[in-house]
């Protein structure tokens, strides 16, 4: 009973506070996120390139990312990059967050384009479409339409990472939750607030993510038009 | 129209044509048969290059192709290609998968390439399925979607890889009466097919390979009464 009281209270002091660190969370997961997916189309190119350089190049950065824990990665390229150029923390953050999902980024988009049959690029050049009309055309509508469910998987995790950004003195959400349980001398009851702002804003990203799934899938979409997909259990090829 | 000299082509140390020397002329039809590992649809995909001959030659309407000069993409243009498993794309509605290639390749104005599109869907008998995705149709249907693709980019050769080995017995007809439109509208064809009722009512010459090799060649009343060719005799009773 106490506890919840003291939730309570630490909501009407801080809750205003910590919405408006929320608008900044949301904002740098947004930033990072968008960093994040061009990084991650232009490896995932790279990695299907079948140009050893470029396949080399993507190799090394998935191997650095994936082979750090993002605090030291995070550490590291804020104070390296704001060591040459001048930036924001918001800025540095954003950047050092999105070369970090970047890398799993592309590691789904190559996942998805190599998932789509082969026939479907050979059907392309066939009829005299270029490599890289091809891709963009016939390869990556289907890709992104399969990567989606990983990329909203992964756009979570970027959502919560960023919660790390608060040591470099980003004020969002987190960093709020720890100056707040340092004046009040009540940690439990501050990050049981704060997670309940996350939890909230997964699930607004969730459902989101849910509706796009939903107004992607062709067989909903053919169902809607009140036409029925035709004999789906002989037709796995095409159609998967 | 079609000019192959001493073509060879392996895989990976495997020699899956040697020495092919074919010769196709304007408006004929030329079937392909032989067992399965003969080597039919490779000598078939080398024509429109999705498989690039090892050594050999092969000029196409008079002009030698030279992989690393010519536009292989505009020799593509020429070669419309019909596979096994359709890959129709499944993303685009039947006539978005027509028009594709004329919109985007030859340039053509939308209304221009959909009125020609809907020309092409009346002939091959789905003007009604123009607005249907893929997986809404029959396998015979998606046949038909994939000849009027290659159709719309008006090939002077079609391919056909196994073009209703896939379909279910039933469906397998009228994709057989579409080919046979084609062939008595003159289209210049090298059919890829099992179907032998059909190579000897439609081809003006049957070829048969075996281990990468032209065995034995002829008009189809000649070719399946008489064969020369042991290995004819005996494939032709295995599949007859």
């Amino acid at each position: 009973m106490n506890a919840i009281t003291s939730m309570m209270s630490i909501f009407q002091t801080h809750g205003l506070e910590f919405l408006k660190a929320t608008v900044i969370t949301v904002q740098l997961t947004a930033v990072s996120l968008l960093i994040a997916m061009a990084i991650g189309l232009v490896f995932a190119f790279f990695k299907v390139s079948n140009v050893f350089i470029l396949e080399k190049l993507a190799d090394i950065y998935v191997f650095l990312v994936r082979g750090m824990p993002l605090i030291v990665q995070l550490m590291f390229l804020y104070y390296g990059i704001s060591s040459v150029f001048v930036l924001t923390d918001f800025t540095a953050g954003a950047i050092a967050l999105g070369i970090h999902s970047g890398a799993y980024i592309a590691e789904i988009f190559r996942g998805a384009i190599q998932s789509i049959d082969r026939g479907q690029m050979e059907a392309a050049r066939s009829l005299g479409m270029p490599y890289t009309l091809s891709m963009r055309r016939i390869i990556l509508p289907q890709a992104f339409k399969r990567a989606i469910p990983a990329l909203g998987n992964q756009f979570i995790i970027g959502l919560k990472d960023s919660s790390l950004v608060a040591y470099i003195a980003v004020t969002e959400l987190f960093n709020r939750a720890l100056s707040a349980q340092a004046e009040n001398y009540m940690p439990f009851e501050t990050y049981f607030v704060v997670g309940i702002y996350y939890l909230i804003l997964v699930l607004i990203f969730t459902v989101i993510f849910n509706k796009i799934e939903g107004r992607l899938d062709t067989s909903k979409r053919s169902r809607r038009k009140g036409g029925k997909p035709f004999d789906q259990g002989k037709t796995v090829i095409q159609s998967v | 129209m079609i000019k192959v000299k001493q073509l060879s082509k392996a895989f990976n140390g495997l020699q899956v044509l040697k020495n092919i020397s074919i010769e196709i002329d304007q408006s004929e039809v030329v079937v392909l048969i032989g067992a399965s590992g003969s080597g039919k649809s490779t000598l078939l995909r080398c024509l429109n290059f999705l498989e690039l001959k090892d050594s050999g030659e092969i000029e196409i309407k008079g002009q030698a192709i030279d992989v690393n000069r010519t536009n292989l993409n505009k020799v593509r243009e020429d070669m419309g290609m019909v596979f096994q498993h359709f890959n129709l794309f499944p993303h685009m509605t039947v006539l978005a998968n027509v028009i594709e290639a004329p919109v985007h390749i030859k340039k053509k104005r939308k209304q221009e390439a959909i009125d020609q599109a809907m020309g092409i869907l009346q002939k091959v008998g789905l003007v009604d399925k123009a607005h249907d995705y893929p997986e809404q149709l029959s396998g015979g249907q998606k046949q038909r979607v994939a000849i009027a693709r290659a159709l719309a980019m008006e090939p002077a050769v079609m391919l056909f890889d196994e073009p209703t080995s896939a379909l279910d017995p039933e469906l397998v007809g009228e994709v057989l009466e579409t080919m046979k439109g084609l062939a008595r509208e003159g289209m210049t064809m090298v059919i890829v097919t099992h179907e032998m009722g059909f190579a000897r009512e439609v081809a003006d010459r049957v070829i048969m390979l075996a281990d990468g090799k032209i065995i034995e060649e002829g008009h189809p009343t000649e070719f399946f009464t008489h064969p020369k060719e042991e290995r004819t005799r005996r494939f032709l009773q295995q599949v007859l």
